[in-house]
C-alpha cells in the first residue's frame, strides 16, 4: 500500500498524497486500441486487463498457476458438452461496470458483435461460434447471433460453436470477450474509453500523448474472487517515443515504470546496478515469454522447396550469435513451443536438438555440404525483415550466415507497417525472412495454426513457410477436438518435435521481457508477473 | 551585362550567380591570359582550398583503396559479420560484440582497427567502403543534377514561350516540395519494389535509387539559375550576331550559350556534390538511401544512434568521416568560385 517516503514527493507523480497515489509509466508509442475489441497487442492488453473481464480470466498468480483458468466474469468454469461443441456459463450476479450500470448476459453477445462487426484482428477466433459468418455477411450490426443464447433474468449464456475447438476456454479468456455495455456503439472507442468491470477504470484518454487509470469505485474484492482492487489510486501513462529518455527517467526516478525493455545501451549498468536479485536496490528483473522467434522457409519457392536445404539452413544457424544482438533478452532454442507452454520439449534445448545443441556454434561445414549436394550453392535469397529494432540487424546477421553455408542472400528491410501484408501475399513469394510469435493464450493450438496447412491463404497469410503437413493436418484436426490439454500434452510435445525435426522452419530461441521500476515502487513485494498478462498494474505498490 | 539574381526555393535555397566576364579588376588579370589559367593562378595562392582539397583527394582515395585495406589488413568484408568471433588485445582475447550486444570499441591494430558495430562487422572495412557508396552517390547525384538541369535550363531560357512554361511548372512542383521530404518520399516508395518501368529493372537496393533520387531532388536548384543566365545571354551580341549567321538555334544553345555557363557548372560541382552527399546520409539515416548490408556513411550513423552511450565510435567515426568530407568539399568550391569569379555569392541553403 501507499507509504511514500520523502523521495516520492519529488518524483514522476507530482508532490504530496496525490504524488504517493500517482504513479506515472511510459509506452514509447499509443497503444494500437484502447478499445478491448479491437486491440492487439501487450501495450494495448497489459492497461485492459485491469479494465475489462472476460468470462473466464487467468489467476493472478506468477509460474505455471498464472497460466491457469479461472472464472472471471462467470459464475463457475464453463460446462462442456455436445461433443465440445457447447459451452454453457452463468453470469456472476450483482457485477456492475465502472459508470454503474449492470452487467447483463446479453452483453456478452454485443461484446463478440463487435469484435466481428469491427473486423478486429481476434474476429477469427469468434467465427467457430455458429452464426458468425451469417452475421458477418448478413451486415447488419445488430443482428443476432444463432449460435449465442443469453436470459438477463437468469444470467445464462450458452455458445454453440460449428466444431469442438479444444481452445476456446482460453478465447473466451481473451481480452477481445471481455463484456462491454449493451448500447456500446460499432466503432473504435478508444477516445472515449467503455466502461468495464475491473480494478480500474479509463478516465482520460488523449491519443498520442496519455491515459490514465483510475481506482473502479464499484469493484471491490468480491466481485470476482481471486481479482483484488488496485493498490494504487492512479497510473497515469504517457506516450514518449525515446526509449532511451524513457530509460534514463525510471534510472533518475522520474518515471515509475516503461513499458519497453530498457534502451540496450542502459542494460549492462541497469542489471549492474539494479539487477541483482534480492539486493534493496534491485527494481530490474526479465521474465520469458511465451514467445518463439524464428524464420521462416517458403517451401513453395526455391530453394526452401528442397528438405536439404531447410534441414542445411538449421544446421548452420548461428543461434548464439544472433541471441547477442537482443542485448541478452533472447535464449537460445530449437523448440517452436516455447518453455511454459504444454507441449514444449524441454529435451529439444537439452541435448536433443536435432541440428545441434541451440547454445553452442552450429555445424557449418554440414550445412556447407548440404547445400553442395542439393545443388544449392549460389542460389539467390531474398531475406525478409522489418525495421524495428533489433530486426534489421538480425536479418542481415541471418543473411550473412547463408551466405556462409554457401547461399548467395542479400537482406530486405521494409517498414513494419506492412511487413506482415508483403510477406503474407503470395504474389510477393517471400523466400525466408524473420517472424516472431508471442502467445495469445496459454495452448499450443496457438501456435500451431501458423503451421497448419488450413490455415495458408493468398493474403495475409500466417503460415509463411507455406507448410502443409498430410501428419501435422491430421493431427491439428484431431487435437483440436479434445477440451482437455492435460490429456493430449504428450501428442503435442511429439508434434512440435516432428515440425522441428522436419525442418519446416528454423527456431532461434525465445524472448525475455523486463520490468524496470523506479525506486518508490515496491519491487520486492508488489511486482509479480503473470504469464500470460505480464505486469498487473492493480498489483503494484507504493514502498 | 550579366545576369546577377537571386532565386529562393521552398527549402529557402538560395542562388546568386554573376557572368564570369563581370571579374573585378584582378592585379593577376593580364592581357592574354585565359580564364581557365586565371582561376588556377587564383586558386594556387588560395592555401586554404587547396589543403582542403587535399584532404578531400585523400578521403576519395582512401575509400578507393578500400579492398586492399578490406583484404590485405583487415582480412575480412564490409558485410561479414562476426559476432561470435574474439579478437586477441594485449594478449587477451576479446569478444568482438559482448553477450549484451555492446560491440568493442577501436584496437588500433590491423584487425577492429575502428572497432566493430553491433552486428561484429568492421568499422574501418565500413567505413572505406560505406565511403564508396557515399562519394558515389553524390558524385553521380551531383553530375545527374547537372547533366538534366542544364538542358532544360538552358532550353527554358533560350526558347522561352511554351518550353519554358512547362520547364518551370515541373521545376516548380519538385521545387515546392523540400528536399529531404522528397528524397525520403521516393526512397521509401522505391525501395521496396525497385523500379520497372519496361525494359528498365532496377532493384530497390540498387545503389541507382537514391543516386536517381538525389539528381532529380536538386534538378530545380541548378536549372532555375541557368536558366536565367540562359534568358540573359541569348540577348547578348555574339548570340545575335551568331542567329544573323544563320546558326540554328541548337547549335547556339550548346556552341554559343553553353561554354557561357560553363564556369558556373565547375562552380556548382563541388557544393552539389557536398549537398549530394549529405542528402545521401540523410536518406540513408532514415532508411530511404543506401539499403542495408550496404554501408554509407549514413547508414553506420543510423545503425550506431541506439548504442551511442556505450559505443560512441559507432555515430562519431562515420559521422567525422562525413563532416571532414562535406567541410573540405565545400571549403574548396568557394576557393573555386572565388577563383572563378571574386565577386560571385553561389550557395545553395537548405
Amino acid at each position: 500500500m501507499a507509504c511514500g517516503s520523502d523521495d516520492s514527493t519529488t518524483s514522476a507523480g507530482g508532490s504530496g498524497d496525490e504524488a504517493k497515489e500517482t504513479v506515472t509509466i511510459a509506452q514509447a508509442s499509443q497503444p494500437d486500441f484502447l478499445d478491448p475489441a479491437l486491440s492487439y497487442t501487450i501495450h494495448g492488453w497489459e492497461p485492459m486487463w485491469t479494465v475489462y473481464m472476460p468470462l473466464l480470466t487467468y489467476q493472478r498468480e506468477e509460474g505455471a498457476a498464472g497460466a491457469e483458468l479461472m472464472p472471471g466474469l462467470a459464475e463457475a468454469m464453463p460446462k462442456v458438452s455436445n461433443g465440445g461443441k457447447t459451452y454453457e456459463l452463468t453470469l456472476r450476479d450483482g457485477v456492475k461496470y465502472s459508470d454503474g450500470t449492470p452487467v447483463k448476459a446479453s452483453d456478452f453477445e454485443h461484446a463478440i458483435k463487435r469484435v466481428l462487426n469491427l473486423e478486429s484482428g481476434g474476429a477469427p477466433y469468434y467465427e467457430v461460434i455458429e452464426g458468425a459468418d451469417d452475421y458477418l455477411s448478413g451486415g447488419n450490426a445488430d443482428a443476432d447471433i444463432s449460435g449465442i443464447e443469453t436470459d438477463d433474468k437468469t444470467g445464462e449464456i450458452t455458445i454453440n460453436l460449428t466444431a469442438p475447438e479444444s481452445a476456446f476456454s482460453f478465447v473466451l479468456a481473451m481480452n477481445f470477450a471481455s463484456l462491454v455495455p449493451g448500447d456500446t456503439p460499432f466503432k473504435n472507442m478508444t477516445n472515449d474509453p467503455i466502461p468495464g468491470v475491473g480494478p480500474y477504470m479509463f478516465t482520460k484518454s488523449v491519443p498520442n500523448r496519455e491515459f490514465v487509470l483510475e481506482k473502479n469505485p464499484n469493484f471491490t474484492d468480491e466481485t470476482v474472487p481471486g481479482v483484488t482492487t488496485a493498490n494504487i489510486g492512479t497510473v497515469k501513462t504517457v506516450i514518449n517515443p525515446s526509449v532511451p529518455q524513457q530509460t534514463q527517467d525510471v534510472i533518475n526516478n522520474e518515471l515509475d515504470f516503461m513499458e519497453e525493455p530498457p534502451a540496450a545501451d542502459f542494460i549492462a549498468e541497469i542489471l549492474e546496478r539494479f539487477g541483482p536479485e534480492g539486493s534493496e536496490e534491485q527494481r530490474y528483473k526479465e521474465f520469458t515469454t511465451l514467445s518463439t522467434y524464428y524464420f521462416f522457409l517458403n517451401q513453395r519457392v526455391a530453394p526452401f522447396d528442397d528438405p536439404k536445404v531447410r534441414e542445411a539452413v538449421n544446421y548452420g544457424l548461428d543461434k548464439p550469435a544472433l541471441a547477442r544482438l537482443f542485448a541478452g533478452t533472447l535464449e537460445p532454442g530449437c523448440s517452436f513451443l516455447p518453455p511454459e507452454m504444454p507441449g514444449y520439449s524441454e529435451s529439444l534445448d537439452t541435448g536433443e536438438c536435432p541440428w545441434g545443441d541451440p547454445n553452442e556454434a552450429p555445424d557449418l561445414k554440414k550445412a556447407q555440404q548440404m547445400i553442395k549436394e542439393a545443388g544449392a550453392e549460389g542460389a539467390k535469397v531474398t531475406v525478409w525483415g522489418d525495421n524495428v529494432d533489433p530486426t534489421p540487424a538480425v536479418t542481415q546477421a541471418y543473411a550473412d550466415q547463408l551466405n556462409e553455408m554457401g547461399l548467395d542472400a542479400e537482406p530486405k528491410i521494409v517498414d513494419g507497417g506492412v511487413y506482415f501484408q508483403t510477406i503474407g501475399n503470395e504474389k510477393t513469394a517471400a523466400q525466408t525472412g524473420f517472424l516472431n510469435w508471442f502467445g495469445d493464450f496459454p495452448h499450443p493450438a496457438n501456435f500451431f495454426f501458423l503451421v497448419d496447412g488450413a490455415s495458408i491463404q493468398p493474403t495475409n497469410n500466417q503460415n509463411m513457410s507455406n507448410v502443409d503437413d498430410p501428419h501435422i493436418n491430421k493431427e491439428l484436426a484431431a487435437l483440436g477436438e479434445e477440451p482437455d490439454l492435460t490429456k493430449v500434452t504428450d501428442r503435442w510435445e511429439a508434434l512440435n518435435e516432428y515440425l522441428v525435426d522436419k525442418a519446416f522452419i528454423a527456431p532461434y530461441g525465445y524472448r525475455k521481457l523486463s520490468t524496470f521500476m523506479s525506486e518508490r515502487m515496491n519491487f520486492a513485494d508488489c511486482t509479480p508477473i503473470n504469464p500470460v498478462i505480464y505486469n498487473d498494474y492493480s498489483q503494484w505498490c507504493l514502498k | 551585362m550579366g545576369a546577377d539574381r537571386e532565386e529562393a526555393g521552398a527549402g529557402g535555397t538560395e542562388f546568386t550567380l554573376d557572368a564570369p566576364e563581370e571579374l573585378a579588376h584582378d592585379p593577376l588579370e593580364r592581357p592574354g591570359l585565359g580564364p581557365w589559367k586565371l582561376t588556377w593562378r587564383r586558386l594556387r595562392r588560395d592555401k586554404v582550398a587547396l589543403a582542403a582539397g587535399l584532404v578531400f583527394l585523400l578521403i576519395v582515395a582512401a575509400c578507393l583503396a578500400a579492398p586492399l585495406w578490406a583484404d590485405h589488413v583487415a582480412e575480412t568484408t564490409p558485410e561479414a559479420n562476426h559476432l561470435s568471433d574474439k579478437v586477441t588485445i594485449d594478449g587477451k582475447s576479446t569478444d568482438v560484440v559482448d553477450l549484451l550486444g555492446k560491440p568493442i570499441g577501436p584496437t588500433w591494430s590491423d584487425h577492429f582497427f575502428l572497432g566493430a558495430d553491433k552486428n561484429g562487422r568492421d568499422i574501418m572495412v565500413r567505413l572505406l567502403y560505406g565511403g564508396r557508396n557515399s562519394l558515389m552517390i553524390g558524385l553521380a547525384g551531383a553530375l545527374g543534377t547537372i547533366a538534366v538541369g542544364l538542358v532544360l535550363g538552358l532550353v527554358a531560357g533560350y526558347y522561352r514561350g511554351r518550353a519554358d512554361s512547362a520547364i518551370r511548372a515541373v521545376l516548380d512542383v519538385i521545387w515546392a516540395f523540400p528536399v529531404v521530404l522528397l528524397g525520403v518520399a521516393l526512397g521509401v516508395a522505391l525501395a521496396l519494389g525497385g523500379i520497372s518501368i519496361g525494359p528498365i529493372q532496377i532493384a530497390g537496393n540498387s545503389l541507382l535509387i537514391p543516386t536517381m533520387i538525389i539528381a532529380i531532388a536538386y534538378i530545380p536548384y541548378l536549372a532555375r539559375p541557368v536558366r536565367g543566365q540562359a534568358l540573359a545571354l541569348r540577348e547578348r551580341e555574339f548570340v545575335e550576331a551568331a542567329r544573323a549567321q544563320g546558326m540554328g538555334s541548337l547549335r547556339i544553345v550548346f556552341a554559343e550559350v553553353l561554354p557561357n555557363v560553363a564556369s558556373t557548372l565547375v562552380v556548382f560541382l563541388p557544393l552539389l556534390v557536398a549537398n549530394a552527399i549529405l542528402l545521401e546520409a540523410s536518406l540513408s539515416f532514415l532508411g530511404a538511401g543506401v539499403q542495408p548490408p550496404n554501408p554509407s556513411w549514413g547508414t553506420m550513423i543510423a545503425e550506431g544512434v541506439d548504442r551511442i552511450v556505450t559505443a560512441p565510435h559507432l555515430v562519431i567515426v562515420p559521422g567525422a568521416m562525413l563532416a571532414l568530407s562535406v567541410l573540405s568539399l565545400n571549403i574548396f568550391g568557394e576557393g573555386v568560385r572565388d577563383a572563378l569569379d571574386p565577386k560571385a555569392r553561389v550557395r545553395i541553403e537548405h
